[in-house]
């Protein structure tokens, strides 16, 4: 039981990271972005690359920073790259959201296997950032089944703080202004376009965050793991998002790491009771479905209301 | 005040969910017999193990069911030669006189094609303390030796073509934990003493692979490694989805004498428009199964999967019953191939299958 | 100062919905003129606005401001020294954030939109006066979020923050059109002291015939795509509903209907 849990909070919370990107592209800027089934694999393509290179780490100041922590900076920023392009594809080339997104997801497919050099790479032989001499020095006894969900829990926090904080500053006003009122973002006489871009940007820096963490986590990167992540963060945004809109004292960052952790709760609920992963899919398109019908959430394109 | 309402709904569905998962697990703690010692686990040292696992070997032998062992397994998709493997697992587990609903509990998880999925399936049978769990192709055995790793419980894999490739086997040979298993590494040796009877004049194979396949690279690595020696030149193509494959096969067939087939899924499920072309041409394709033949391929020597997962089966009741252990125990790669032959395709090749392999084939399809 | 000179616009260009908006369009607006425009629908009144503020592109022609020709420039460039008001209340304001968010962001137009704090403390007294100014009690509510707001209230804020940094270029496009007729009155009333207050130049798009008598120094009514009245100074304070009733009427014989 208690292994179930941790499982559930370990890979939830790893989940929430890309979650958190959802929830800037679809509840930000109201982009439907497929980047996210690219990206997610690209942060553990670019993960797997450095980890298996050789290097084991780098030198900052005198201080070696092992390459399995090099990595989530790493990814955040090729992710970060990859949410540019979609973004220019869109605004600059005048593509539908949708569609620069399916775009740049095709193109990281063949990116990913080429960074990776294989479909299948296992690291269970290379420290990480669970399994280090570090943690195993600073985690003994009991300690040590838990060593995992807290330094999942310590990456989360600060990504979530980073990001409240961000969502705060006048740069972040004006990401959430675009997504609001993108009219108004023009009357303050800035390009729209361009902080769409940024917010892509930021969205897929943090999905190929997660998705670095969860190869770690997992010890081995496979190429296939990035289909369906969106629906996974939709559904993780939707539902912490629709369950907690009651309670104005949480933030919407922790409604979406909440959504997520329920999301794999739910997943190994239904993996418990016997259904076939197939059936899965289902579950969870019908559980998106419900739960919007039942929020309604109110559109936010503000050409709607008068 | 109705929107409210819907919100709780909402919510105490969650509630009702969640409190259905600890109660589900509490119900499935108590369903799964485990003695109250909890001795055959974890942590024991090898001597104290020893003496009273091999009374146990024998009371097992006498089908005395004492003791219920309960096996996870988890499989990373639903098709034909993995599903085989799973049955052969069991009857192997069955031959050591562990028996399904007598001394044995299964519990069968399928993981679709999603590696996240696999990793779950992996956490419920750790949390569940299984004796043991059973990965089926390469990303589940992996995802099921990530978590069982951490828990103490022996993995035994099967149909994972390369175990070194996929790191559950060190560079050294040995194991790198409680984990070993079998290989479904292809008999490319055999295949290629066979082509080469069959088509003592061919120069050129021509080998179609989907990229994005895992278990594809080390058979093309090791088909290069041996064609050189029965005097071949292999033709690669990479393909990246099915629908490259039409131009893929008329590139590789203006260049080839024969070709030969992988266990690439993406390839194998567009055979029969390979097939269709090679036919044209009058280019014999060989191979990997016994269902490639079936449906037109000329011959191959493939290997058995119910004899795969049979042996995976034995060695999973050897680990079982404490007659080995999972780190000790070497991998297996099935050594034996069966050959397969198409008599009809022959035919209409205008192709003479040398006496010797029709008298060894195993199974020979006519029309 | 705003000029337009030689300015063209065909709609639908090379099929056969081609539309003639303008051509050889001139207009010069000197500064701190308040200008009120009418006319029936398509006549351009909302086309012309449009070009201005580079909303649409225009076919030939200069737009230049203060001497600069700003023709060629993107419409956010253009807003850098333009503030607008639209007919629609929620086009002026984001919905999700809070007044104070809202304010601070149009507070910060023209500077950089960097990682400093967004909302500034220092000038929240300032904030709450200038909504004080308002008069609908906006001021004790800058954490309410502005789609909780009514259009009435949400055109008043739009306004305030159009015109809380210096610009150059005030347009309202018809904006008191979607408020009832009371909160109308208040909105305009507004909208004037604001004007007069800072001394911008301003362009109205207005369908209320008193309002385009009663406020701004300049009036224009348009016909497609042609000034038809221009009156400003005396000429337009002499002007009364009565005779742009009797000139719209005029329009509608000449169209035949």
């Amino acid at each position: 039981m208690e292994s179930i849990l941790l499982g559930v909070f370990e890979q939830g919370m790893i989940y929430s990271i890309m979650a958190m990107g959802i929830f800037i592209t679809y509840a930000i800027l109201d982009f439907p972005d497929m980047t996210t089934d690219g990206s997610f694999p690209l942060g553990g393509a670019v993960t797997v690359a450095l980890m298996t290179s050789g290097i084991t780490g780098i030198a900052v100041f005198g201080l070696v920073i092992p390459s399995y922590i090099v990595a989530l900076p790493l990814a955040f920023i090729v992710g970060a790259a990859a949410g540019v392009l979609t973004g220019v594809i869109h605004v600059k080339f005048k593509v539908r959201d949708l569609i620069s997104g399916i775009i740049m997801m095709t193109a990281l497919f063949t990116i990913n296997l080429r960074v990776a050099g294989s479909a299948n790479v296992p690291i269970f032989s290379r420290d990480n950032m669970f399994m280090n001499p570090l943690v195993s020095s600073v985690f003994t006894g009991n300690g040590k089944k838990y060593s995992t969900l807290l330094i999942i829990f310590f990456v989360v926090l600060i990504c979530k703080l980073i990001l409240d904080a961000y969502l705060r500053t006048r740069s972040g006003l004006l990401l959430r202004a675009v997504g609001d009122n993108p009219q108004f973002v023009t009357t303050l006489a800035r390009d729209k376009g361009n902080v769409k871009i940024l917010g892509l940007a930021i969205a897929n820096g943090l999905i190929a965050l997660s998705g670095s963490l969860m190869a770690q986590w997992q010890r081995v990167f496979d190429l296939q793991q990035g289909t369906g992540t969106m629906v996974i963060g939709l559904a993780s945004v939707i539902v912490g998002m629709s369950l907690t809109k009651g309670f104005s004292f949480i933030r919407a960052t922790t409604a979406v790491i909440l959504g997520s952790i329920i999301y794999r709760g739910c997943i190994a609920i239904a993996i418990r009771f016997g259904m076939s992963a197939n059936d899965l899919k289902l579950i969870t398109a019908a559980l998106l479905f419900v739960i919007l019908v039942l929020s309604r959430e109110k559109k936010k394109k503000v050409a709607h209301h008068a | 005040m109705m929107k409210k309402g819907l919100r709780f709904l909402s919510i105490g569905i969650c509630v009702v969910l969640m409190i259905g998962l600890i109660g589900g697990c509490v119900q499935k703690a108590t369903e799964t017999p485990i003695p109250p010692t909890e001795e055959p686990v974890v942590e024991v040292s090898p001597e104290a193990e020893a003496a009273p696992v091999t009374e146990e070997a024998a009371a097992a032998e006498q089908a005395s069911a004492e003791k219920v062992y309960t096996v996870g397994i988890n499989q990373f998709a639903e098709h034909g030669s993995l599903d085989n493997c799973r049955e052969g697992f069991i009857e192997g587990l069955a031959a050591k006189g562990l028996i399904e609903g007598q001394n044995l509990k299964i519990d069968y998880q399928n993981a679709q094609t999603d590696i996240g999925i696999a990793n779950q399936i992996a956490q419920i049978f750790v949390s569940n303390k299984v004796d043991l769990i059973c990965g089926i192709a390469t990303p589940s055995a992996q995802a099921s030796y990530n978590a069982a790793s951490k828990a103490n419980i022996p993995v035994i894999y099967t149909a994972v073509t390369s175990p070194e490739a996929a790191e559950l086997v060190k560079p050294d040979g040995t194991n790198p934990g409680m984990i070993t298993g079998t290989s479904d590494l292809l008999p490319a040796k055999a295949q290629l003493e066979m082509i080469r009877e069959v088509l003592p004049e061919a120069k050129k194979i021509g080998i179609l692979y989907t990229t994005s396949e895992a278990n594809s690279k080390p058979m093309i690595e090791l088909y290069e490694k041996l064609a050189p020696e029965y005097g071949f030149e292999l033709v690669i193509k990479g393909i990246s989805t099915g629908a490259d494959i039409p131009t893929a096969a008329d590139t590789v067939l203006n260049e080839v004498d024969c070709m030969t087939n992988l266990l690439d899924n993406t390839v194998v499920n567009s055979l029969p428009t390979i097939l269709d072309k090679a036919n044209a041409k009058k280019i014999p394709v060989f191979g990997s199964e016994i269902e490639q033949v079936r449906i037109g391929c000329l011959a191959a020597e493939g290997i058995n999967y119910l004899e795969l997962g049979r042996t995976t089966g034995e060695m999973a009741a050897d680990v079982l019953l404490g007659n080995a252990k999972a780190e000790d125990l070497k991998f297996q790669t099935i050594e034996e191939s069966n050959l397969y032959l198409n008599e009809k395709v022959a035919k209409e090749l205008g192709i003479t299958i040398p006496e010797a392999l029709l008298s060894r084939a195993v199974e020979t399809f006519q029309d | 100062m705003l000029e337009l000179y030689g300015i063209q616009k065909y709609y639908n260009p090379g099929t056969v919905n081609e539309m003639c908006m303008f051509s050889d369009f001139n207009l010069v607006i000197p500064e701190k003129q308040f200008i009120s425009i009418i006319g029936s629908n398509g006549s351009g009144k909302t086309s012309l606005l449009n070009i201005i503020c580079g909303s649409i592109p225009i076919d030939e022609g200069k737009i230049l401001l203060d001497g600069v020709n700003i023709s060629k420039w993107e419409e956010f460039q253009r807003h850098r020294k333009i503030g607008r008001v639209f007919q629609n209340p929620a086009l002026g304001s984001c919905p999700h954030l809070t007044i104070l968010e809202n304010m601070s962001l149009a507070d910060n137009k023209g500077k950089a939109y960097n990682l400093r704090y967004g909302t500034n403390r220092k000038r929240l007294q300032d904030y709450r006066e200038l909504l004080f100014q308002l008069r609908i009690g906006l001021e004790d509510k800058l954490d309410v979020k502005v789609g909780n707001l009514s259009g009435g209230q949400r055109q008043a804020l739009s306004i305030l923050m159009s015109t809380m940094t210096p610009i150059e270029f005030l347009i309202l496009d018809e904006h008191t059109a979607a408020l009832d007729p009371n909160t109308a009155e208040t909105i305009m009333q507004l909208t004037d002291r604001i004007i007069k207050e800072k001394q911008i130049t301003a362009i109205m798009v207005t369908h209320n015939l008193r309002y385009a008598v009663e406020y701004g120094n300049r009036l224009l009514m348009m016909h497609q795509g042609h000034i038809i009245i221009d009156k400003s100074g005396a000429e337009k304070e002499a002007v009364t509903v009565e005779s742009l009733v009797g000139k719209f009427s005029e329009i509608s014989i000449e169209l035949g209907n």
